[in-house]
């Protein structure tokens, strides 16, 4: 077992400049290059829970020998643009940027891997990048851009849904006509464009997102023997009628995404490496 | 165990992991207050716990279904998930 972030040595930078300026983490392989990794972060508050786990992910699989580069899309982290500038073709199109980079540096088939949204981002890159792919990561996916777009808009109805007043009960629905009629939503201090929230409502359920290659399916569960979602097991058989493979795989954690504190969970990463490495033994 | 009493540790060890209650989440029971009584559970975690909720269940929650009575004690918000699961 490697010590994570022992003997990583990461070089943070910008790419391009102006407006396209993006803020840049590569990670450079430890020893001789087994592989490049893009990842891709989730979406506004779960990025920032989890910044942790992305940094303890990238450094472990670096020193695992994967180049390893983490780009802030557009309108997130140190990147140009504000939040209310970001949109679901743009992020694809950073996440393009980023994968062109690690190419030129490493001429190595690339590792997507995608967190929570960030998954769901990395299926609609992968179907059209023309970079070679290696077997995809999945952390916990999201089980649809719908329901995810609901719970976002949730932060905003919180207060109105636990109260008595049932007039006060506006809700998501309303919240989505508002976004149809064209208003730009403030959503826990993010700007939230119409743009961007019906291109999120609109993704295709990660059923019909099939990859060209096999993803190795990440679910986080709370203790063991519990039963993961029923949504992974409805993806492979979607995905395997049509010829990709799903390997999932579960570990116990905490849901390191949605706590309210930071939280990490070590067994993932395990699973990650033992994966990436083809080591585990898949179900 | 029957089916309700596995969704209650279903629910609890979700509400356990959500707000990071820890040993202290062990001892809660059906009757046992949440919101008002769990100092973890503000609106934003109230959220959070919805969301996770949804997606260990493979559920959707409609917003009109949800009021604070859901959330007044654990067996309340058990037997919420136990009939949205029942469809």
């Amino acid at each position: 077992m490697t010590p994570a972030g022992a003997e990583v040595d990461s070089e943070p930078f910008f790419l391009g400049s102006g407006a396209s300026q993006r803020f840049c983490l590569f990670h450079r392989p430890a020893g001789p290059c087994r592989g490049a990794v893009l990842y891709v972060p989730p979406f506004a508050e779960e990025l920032n829970r989890t910044r942790r786990m992305a940094a303890l992910g990238a450094r472990r699989l670096a020193a695992h020998g994967y180049g390893v580069l983490q780009i802030d899309l557009l309108g997130t982290g140190d990147s140009a643009g504000d939040f209310a500038d970001a949109r679901w073709d743009l992020w694809k199109q950073d996440l393009d940027t980023g994968a062109a980079w690690l190419r030129a540096r490493l001429d190595t088939p690339l590792t997507l891997w995608g967190l929570r949204l960030g998954a769901l981002l990395a299926l609609d890159h992968a179907r059209t990048t023309a970079v070679p792919l290696a077997p995809m990561l999945l952390w916990q996916p999201v089980a649809a851009g719908t329901t995810y777009l609901t719970q976002f808009l949730r932060l905003r109805t919180a207060h109105a849904m636990l109260g008595e007043d049932a007039a006060a009960q506006s809700g998501t629905k309303a919240l989505r006509a508002a976004l149809q009629a064209g208003d730009t939503l403030e959503i826990a201090g993010y700007d939230l464009t119409p743009e961007l929230a019906l291109a999120i409502d609109a993704l295709p359920a990660p059923d019909a997102l099939v990859p060209p290659v096999p993803v190795h399916w990440f679910e986080v569960l709370g203790a063991p023997g519990q039963a993961p979602g029923p949504a992974a097991a409805r993806v492979k058989a979607a995905w395997e009628g049509r010829g990709t493979q799903l390997h999932l795989h579960t570990v116990t954690g905490a849901p390191f995404w949605a706590t309210t504190g930071i939280s990490t969970c070590p067994a993932l990463l395990d699973a990650t490496v033992d994966a990436i490495e083809e080591r585990a033994h898949v179900v | 165990m029957t089916n309700l009493d596995a969704n209650l540790a279903e629910v609890k060890a979700t509400l356990i992991d959500v707000l990071s209650l820890g040993d202290a989440g062990q001892r809660l029971q059906a009757d046992s207050p949440l919101l008002g009584s769990l100092p973890e559970l503000d609106s934003m975690a109230v959220v959070s716990l919805i969301g996770a909720l949804e997606e260990r269940f493979g559920i959707a929650i409609d917003d009109d279904d949800l009021s604070a009575s859901t959330f007044e004690t654990l067996g309340s918000l058990a037997a919420f998930v136990a009939e949205k699961r029942a469809g």
